[in-house]
């Protein structure tokens, strides 16, 4: 259980490492540039991790939903908006700010369609992010 | 580009374009979890995220050709080389999705498993942040950005627990 814990930690701190590295690329070529090499540098590991573990192109793939193939699209936009962010803001500010987004809209999604767990308590989270935001803001 | 980090002013607020940015972004990142979930759930996590990334690849070369396009080729200046491993974020990113379905499908489940990735993802940050770690700018945090991150935290977490608990 320690080991899992350890793990779950250590996954978001893969984020932020993977967000600085790309920030940092993005200082010497480009927003765009650094979100292509994450991708295609990400590819090359993932092939034969896919290897390893089954196949490269599983049955079902084929008959997948077309939305689920657009998610590496709006990657691309995500990833370069990061490497955009982080050296102006820093790190933390970027997290931060793209958790709050990520939040709202998935809070504002599910709004959409009809599921509404606990809903005060959501709603209660929504206005204390937003308060954050409106607190990076201020001096 | 780089001007705008540099000086000696240290840590500024956000302007209004940068916070429309990262919002608009992290809505994408809940769009970008939807869908990869979705090939996730059909075929397999690893499918998911190698479809992603080589999608992902094909639509960034895409991108680059059309700036390279409308760009302008006047000479530009030199600027200096990236260090090989600015190239490896990539690898990290890739290793996330392994290590995070390991966790999900674990006894913590997808709530343990946000709010540990929370934890882990802010908490180096503010080391990085701290340190001006990989070739960025050092920067302390103003005492608003840490109150700012304070509540996004806040409420993250309650969203993540009145959804986990609902579940």
């Amino acid at each position: 259980m320690i080991w899992m814990i350890l793990l779950g930690i250590g996954s978001g701190m893969l984020v932020t490492l993977s967000r600085q590295l790309n920030g940092r690329l993005a200082l010497s070529t480009s927003a765009m540039q650094s979100s292509f090499w994450n991708h295609a540098v990400g590819f090359a590991v993932l092939v034969p991790c896919a290897l390893v573990a089954g196949s490269l192109w599983p049955a079902e793939a084929a008959s997948a939903h077309w939305f689920a193939w657009v998610g590496g699209a709006i990657g691309v936009v995500f990833v370069a908006s990061g490497s955009w962010l982080i050296p102006r803001l820093g790190a933390a500010l970027t997290g931060g700010l793209l958790v709050a987004g990520q939040m709202l809209s998935s809070v504002a999604l599910d709004l959409l369609r009809g599921v509404d767990a606990m809903l005060a308590l959501q709603l209660a989270g929504v206005v204390l992010i937003l308060f954050g935001v409106y607190l990076s803001r201020r001096n | 580009m780089a001007a705008t980090t540099s000086g000696v002013a240290g840590p500024r607020r956000p302007n209004p374009l940068e916070i429309c940015a990262a919002l608009c972004a992290g809505s994408l990142l809940t769009l970008m979890l939807l869908s990869n979930g979705m090939m996730a759930a059909h075929t397999t996590p690893i499918f998911a995220s190698l479809t992603a990334h080589g999608v992902g690849t094909a639509v960034a070369v895409l991108l680059l050709a059309l700036f390279w396009l409308r760009a302008d080729k006047g000479p530009k200046a030199p600027r200096a080389r990236a260090p090989l491993w600015a190239y490896l974020g990539g690898i990290s990113g890739a290793l996330t999705v392994v290590v995070s379905t390991v966790v999900v499908n674990s006894s913590l489940a997808l709530t343990g498993t946000m709010a540990l990735g929370l934890a882990g993802q802010v908490v180096l940050a503010l080391i990085f942040d701290a340190t001006g770690a990989l070739g960025m700018e050092r920067r302390l945090p103003r005492r608003n950005d840490l109150l700012a991150l304070a509540a996004i935290i806040a409420g993250t977490l309650l969203i993540i627990f009145a959804r986990g608990s609902a579940a």
